[in-house]
């Protein structure tokens, strides 16, 4: 829920308990004034249809409103207060009224003396009343609300602004900045809290950067030299098949951190962007030359190759990523597919597709482009191949989906 | 053939120069960049190979003043891996070859015998070992006089260990001599091998002798024993 709408929300609902109480209130005090008014004006009525009585001996009738008659048997009593139905000639209907009646002795007569008024001015009140709490309760809602809206609006408009921004981040713009464009004490303090994270978060990743390049480098030499020494190490010729063997395995392994240290600074020198030439590469010759290069591949695995690749598909990039992102994914598609299973192949002007057959991925394919993500734990692989093609979409700008459909992995890269 | 090995890192120096005087090559090395300019005023080289991370001033600029002052001389770049930049400014500005460190000797090796072959013997572009004759021109094998039916890969392959005669190469250089290093070399074990039986099925074929030899796990070694 946005903060416009709970407020909003908010001063609705105690508008309408305020309007309901003060409503029923106003009701009560008017009806009790109206009747207390009603009552008066009857027994002035009846007060005064006793003295004309009394004067002229003549009753008085005035109907509905006024009645009087001689009585017989009857006691005197006092007055009694009754609301009741009466027939009105000019409506033809009943109609509620407000009788006020009473026997009393006048002259050593008995007569039954009643007033009468109508309640429908009661309703008539209490109508107008309604309507009139209910008129006022709407224009002041109504009211209120664009007032709010747009005093909200302004009030919070740097901090939507501030929001809209904040989406904007990413760890690897060094030059991000928050505009500060509020007066308000609060947002500027939120801004600058920010703004102080931000600039941790960036510095944080840029020297992590900066730590994965230093130490893939400075490990690079030590490797060289290692790896150099074991290959003289090898020519000794009076070297016996045990020492060979602790040779060679430590041999393969120092090749295999040397390789991980590559592929590590790679990838951090593809998300410094680091690869800055850029020239018209043949998208699909490079493609024909690298398929070449998995011949002993796929004819180890009896895989059929199926390819419809454009010629001339020519991309503004950089070479050697693109030759990364290629070797990647053909090498992943061979490895992964079952043998004598079918890879397809096929490059358009904007749309790169690769799918090959094989078992579904054991792990979400979620994290398929995760540095690290191994579907086979025991795998010679170090599961940063995808991680570099990932990355090297990134900084083309180019979109890259993976899908998996009636037994094909299939990935996407589109131009 | 003189050689100047110009690179900081001395244990490597070290190894590098060793392998170099084993193939019989005269070397000098020099550590920094000043030691470098000093060696290349004073003497002429064959080949020289230049690391450009070279403390105490840019490779790059060296190869400057090795265009200026060693002009016949063959060069050898080694750079960081990755750095494809310095591959290409490298070339442009006269080198004849690079190599990325960290690089298998047999690979250095095979470069520095390539770029021998291509500066100092005009013509005749050929490899010999006994009866095996490889024209590296047109890519032909020959044996005894008769040519030889070699795929791309065998072909490479029996360079390689011509080159490199007399000496163990791992598997691992192989595979990256073949495949370059994109591509996982465990993957490569297995073709490797069925490439090497072929190889044999048709030296032995044309009565040429076997000089493959395996050696242990670690690889083999192409020598007359």
């Amino acid at each position: 829920m946005r903060l416009l709408q709970k407020t909003n929300r908010a001063y609705f609902l105690v508008s309408v308990t305020a309007f309901v109480i003060a409503g029923t209130v106003i009701y009560f005090v008017l009806s009790f004034i109206f009747d207390d008014q009603l009552n008066e004006k009857l027994m002035a009525d009846i007060e005064n249809v006793k003295l004309m009585i009394g004067k002229s001996g003549n009753l008085q009738n005035y109907y509905p409103f006024i009645e009087s008659r001689e009585v017989h048997g009857q006691s005197a009593r006092s007055y009694k207060n009754i609301d009741t139905l009466v027939f009105d000639l000019a409506e033809k209907e009943n109609i509620s009224y407000r009788q006020i009646s009473l026997v009393t002795t006048i002259n050593g007569k008995k007569f039954f003396i009643a007033a009468r008024d109508t309640l429908l001015e009661k309703s008539d009140l209490l109508a107008t009343i309604a309507i009139v709490i209910t008129s006022v309760f709407l224009l002041l809602l109504i009211s209120m609300y664009f007032i709010n809206r747009k005093l909200s609006l302004n009030i919070w408009k740097p901090f939507y602004k501030t929001l809209d921004e904040l989406k904007e981040f990413s760890h690897d713009k060094p030059d991000f900045r928050l505009s500060s464009g509020s007066r308000l004490e609060e947002f500027t303090e939120l801004n600058n809290s920010l703004e102080k994270l931000t600039q941790k978060v960036i510095s944080d990743y840029q020297s992590l950067k900066r730590f994965t390049e230093d130490a893939s480098h400075e490990i690079q030499t030590p490797l060289s030299v290692i790896q150099s020494k074991m290959e003289t190490l090898m020519q000794h010729p009076d070297l016996k098949k045990d020492q060979a063997d602790l040779i060679n395995s430590a041999y393969v392994y120092t090749i295999r951190i040397s390789k991980l240290t590559q592929t590590l600074l790679l990838l951090t020198k593809i998300a410094n962007d680091q690869f800055p030439e850029r020239r018209a590469v043949n998208f699909s010759d490079l493609l024909d030359e690298k398929i070449n290069l998995y011949d002993d591949h796929i004819i180890g695995k009896s895989l059929i190759i199926n390819k419809i690749i454009e010629p001339d598909c020519i991309l503004e990039t950089n070479f050697f990523l693109a030759e990364s992102l290629i070797i990647n994914l053909l090498g992943n598609a061979v490895k992964h597919s079952n043998s004598e299973g079918i890879i397809h192949i096929r490059l358009k002007k904007n749309n790169f597709e690769i799918l090959n057959t094989g078992k579904p991925l054991s792990a979400p394919a979620s994290k398929l482009f995760d540095r690290f993500y191994k579907t086979d734990k025991s795998s010679d692989s170090y599961g940063l191949g995808l991680a570099i093609v990932k990355e090297i979409c990134n900084l083309n700008k180019w979109e890259i989906k993976y899908e998996y459909e009636e037994g094909l992995h299939k990935v996407i890269v589109k131009f | 053939m003189k050689i100047l090995i110009i690179e900081d890192e001395k244990e490597l120096v070290g190894a590098i120069k060793g392998f170099l005087e084993s193939e019989g090559y005269l070397c000098e090395t020099a550590g920094t960049y000043f030691k470098a300019e000093d060696c290349l005023s004073a003497f002429n080289y064959d080949i020289i190979i230049l690391d450009l991370t070279l403390p105490g001033g840019n490779g790059i600029d060296l190869i400057k003043l090795i265009k200026s002052r060693n002009k016949q001389a063959g060069l050898l770049i080694v750079s960081a891996k990755n750095s494809l930049d310095d591959k290409i400014r490298g070339l442009d500005m006269g080198a004849d070859d690079y190599i990325t460190k960290p690089f298998h000797l047999a690979e250095l090796n095979s470069r520095i015998k390539s770029l021998e072959r291509r500066r100092y013997f005009d013509g005749a572009n050929e490899l010999i070992f006994n009866e095996i004759k490889i024209d590296i021109d047109s890519n032909e094998v020959y044996i005894n006089g008769t040519i030889v039916d070699l795929t791309k890969k065998e072909y490479e392959i029996l360079v390689f260990f011509v080159v490199n005669r007399n000496r163990v190469i791992s598997r691992e250089s192989i595979a990256e001599h073949v495949w370059g290093d994109n591509i996982s070399i465990a993957d490569n074990y297995d073709f490797i091998y069925s490439h090497i039986k072929n190889l044999r099925k048709k030296i032995e074929l044309k009565n040429g002798r076997n000089y493959l030899h395996n050696i242990y796990g670690i690889g083999y070694k192409f020598s007359e024993r």
